[in-house]
């Protein structure tokens, strides 16, 4: 079923977000050489979440297109992510994982953001920042893994 | 995607709200049912017109000690009403989809314009002073006070049960008039939790009463010599033959917003993607039960050869009925639905009257909304698929009346002359958009059209809190707009003082 409505978008994003923190959670107490990394992305994914919800319902009036605003509508398939690792997993394991959860976020962000960038303004707006900041996580993590 | 959680459990008896106590009322009770699932969610009285009497006697008496309350402290009860309606916004949304049957995204929306009038008028100190001029003559000074006139009837419609009255309530609350607000039998339980909001904010005894019911409510309204004014949102022959006239008669302000008739046109050079998901939401958001719905769509052919225009025509109603033909109907709290209900089986039976006169007529059924298909498993009693017709003149049924649903009317027009001769032709001036790219057309319409609420680009022309909400010809009656500074202009008497101190 895609997702078309702004209700229905905010919502998978949303839950994307508290998913993927309680995950980052869980890898800070099993790793802790990268206790910092992961507790500073699930802070961060909360601060997302409130930024994206704030936008929407901050600017949802009955005169913005809500119910029309994302086209043809996002696929949630799409964007599936893996919250669960092997028992043995390494910590570059770890952070190879991350990095495509990551790398799936980000591009929802940026699908959303070009789908809906014509009617609602300030939610797309946010869509792209909190990419923009998904981009940095993915180099982090990029470098991370090359450090080995 | 799953039904999102109901937040009403069970049936909610609405009592009156008068005099700061929740009372029972003496008339009959009528349920409220969730047009989605066909359940009683509530029961309504019918109150007395002793109700509205005692209501009226309740605002009277609370009316001195308000209007000497500051301003400040008359903001403070209002900042207070925002917070605590934003506390509870999703619940309030969810409401307002259970008794009407909008999205959940329309919902959020009312809500959210509903807060933004709340917002408006907690800038009371600064919206109502006057003005004042030294020495208009050698030491003598003249000056404008505004002063708050009494106690207002609100009407509110069905199919915006929270955000309308709070177009009016929070205006004249600020400017230090007592209200007391009847809202529609259909769906009263969002005015019920707007005063229980006024109760917490510590709005005084009196000062914010609700009395549910129907016409005893409005007549006593509209008989009780100490009612000073009128609001009102509904349909025309009820605003122009009973409120507006009865309000003449009575010595009554009013402001009564009415029914519409509002056309869409579609120039050559418009962005065709964009324009068409305003017209979705034009047409068929809230399910065409706005006053600010789409109702005509026109593609106009200025500048075009006649084989030109044609290709243009079929360019934008292909794109307008496929995209149509794709909206999600079902039950609101459902996030991927796109369309709700209509209120009630009655008013599936009115539209679906209008679409057989359109046959009827002559006009072509090229998307029939009436075989109903739906996501999820719901009763089809009050739900209607997305309806348009192509070859529809301005003279037809469905051309020329409100049909207050999701059917969309095509027309053509050859040129921008025509197109704005049809929109004058139709009696009600509500509102009127274009889409264009072109300057020049778009400042033609805006000079030209005779319609209150002018779209450019815009399928839903819905002045935000801090305009006033307009409207023409058989759309409006009155001379003050609800919304705004047109709406504290409304709820104060201009007091002149000129003084000399000898």
């Amino acid at each position: 079923m895609l997702l078309n409505t702004a209700s229905a978008v905010i919502s998978f994003v949303t839950k994307l977000e508290e998913e993927t923190a309680k995950f980052y959670n869980e890898l800070a107490r099993k790793y802790p050489e990268g206790k910092e990394v992961f507790l500073s992305f699930s802070k961060e994914n909360r601060k997302s979440k409130l930024m994206v919800e704030r936008a929407y319902y901050g600017v949802i009036t009955d005169a913005l297109e809500a119910c029309f605003s994302f086209k043809d509508g996002l696929d949630p398939k799409a964007y599936a992510i893996k919250t669960e690792l092997a028992e043995d997993a390494s910590y570059v394991d770890a952070l190879k994982a991350v990095l495509e959860i990551e790398e799936t976020i980000r591009k929802l962000y940026m699908d959303a953001a070009v789908l809906s960038e014509g009617l609602m303004a300030d939610v797309p707006r946010v869509f792209n920042i909190v990419a923009k900041k998904r981009g940095d996580r993915i180099a982090k993590l990029k470098a991370l893994i090359a450090e080995g | 995607m799953a039904v999102l959680e109901e937040p009403i459990k069970e049936v909610v008896t609405i009592k009156n709200y008068i005099d700061g106590e929740w009372v029972e009322s003496e008339g009959e009770l009528i349920d409220v049912i969730n047009p989605a699932t066909q359940k009683v969610i509530a029961r309504v009285p019918i109150s007395t017109r002793d109700e509205i009497n005692a209501a009226v006697k309740a605002a009277q008496r609370a009316f001195p000690m308000w209007r000497a309350t500051p301003p400040l402290a008359r903001a403070r009860c209002l900042f207070r009403m925002k917070e605590i309606m934003e506390e509870r916004f999703e619940e309030l949304s969810r409401i307002q989809t259970m008794e009407h049957g909008k999205t959940i995204d329309e919902s959020r929306g009312e809500t959210r314009r509903g807060i933004e009038n709340v917002e408006v008028a907690t800038g009371i100190p600064s919206l109502m002073m006057g003005y004042n001029l030294e020495d208009i003559a050698t030491g003598i000074d003249e000056y404008v006070i505004r002063q708050p006139v009494g106690v207002f009837g609100i009407i509110g419609p069905f199919n915006f049960p929270f955000m309308v009255p709070l177009w009016f309530a929070p205006y004249a609350v600020a400017t230090g008039n007592c209200i007391i607000i009847k809202p529609s039998s259909e769906d009263p339980i969002s005015q019920m939790k707007i005063a229980e909001i006024a109760e917490e904010a510590g709005i005084p005894p009196g000062v914010w009463n609700v009395v549910n019911g129907g016409r005893t409510v409005v007549g006593g309204m509209l008989d009780h010599p100490g009612i000073e004014g009128i609001c009102f949102v509904g349909s025309t022959p009820v605003g122009r033959d009973v409120i507006y006239r009865r309000c003449g008669e009575t010595g009554k302000r009013v402001i009564a917003q009415c029914g519409a008739k509002n056309f869409l046109l579609v120039m050559p050079d418009a962005n065709l993607e964009r324009t068409i998901a305003a017209c979705m939401t034009s047409f068929y958001g809230n399910t065409g039960q706005r006053c600010l719905s789409g109702a005509n769509l026109v593609p106009v052919g200025e500048g075009l050869n006649e084989q030109e225009y044609e290709a243009f025509y079929k360019k934008v109603v292909n794109a307008f009925i496929d995209a149509a033909a794709k909206i999600r109907v079902g039950y609101g709290l459902d996030e991927t639905v796109q369309m709700g209900p209509l209120r009630d089986k009655g008013k599936k039976e009115r539209v679906t009257g209008y679409i057989e006169k359109g046959i009827e007529e002559g006009a072509n059924l090229v998307l029939d909304g009436r075989d109903v298909k739906l996501v999820g498993e719901w009763p089809h009693d009050a739900f209607l698929n997305p309806t348009a017709f192509e070859d529809v003149s301005p003279d037809m049924t469905i051309g020329k009346e409100e049909i207050f649903g999701p059917v969309a009317s095509i027309m053509r027009a050859r040129n921008l002359d025509e197109a704005i001769e049809m929109i004058h032709g139709n009696p009600f001036g509500n509102a009127a958009s274009i889409f264009t790219s072109s300057g020049k057309w778009a400042r033609d319409f805006q000079y030209r059209v005779q319609c209150g609420n002018i779209g450019i680009n815009i399928g839903i022309v819905a002045p935000m809190a801090f305009f006033p909400f307009s409207g023409m010809k058989d759309s409006f009656f009155g001379t003050l707009h609800g919304q705004g500074r047109e709406a504290i202009r409304f709820f104060t008497e201009s007091k002149v003082v000129i003084q000399r101190w000898f």
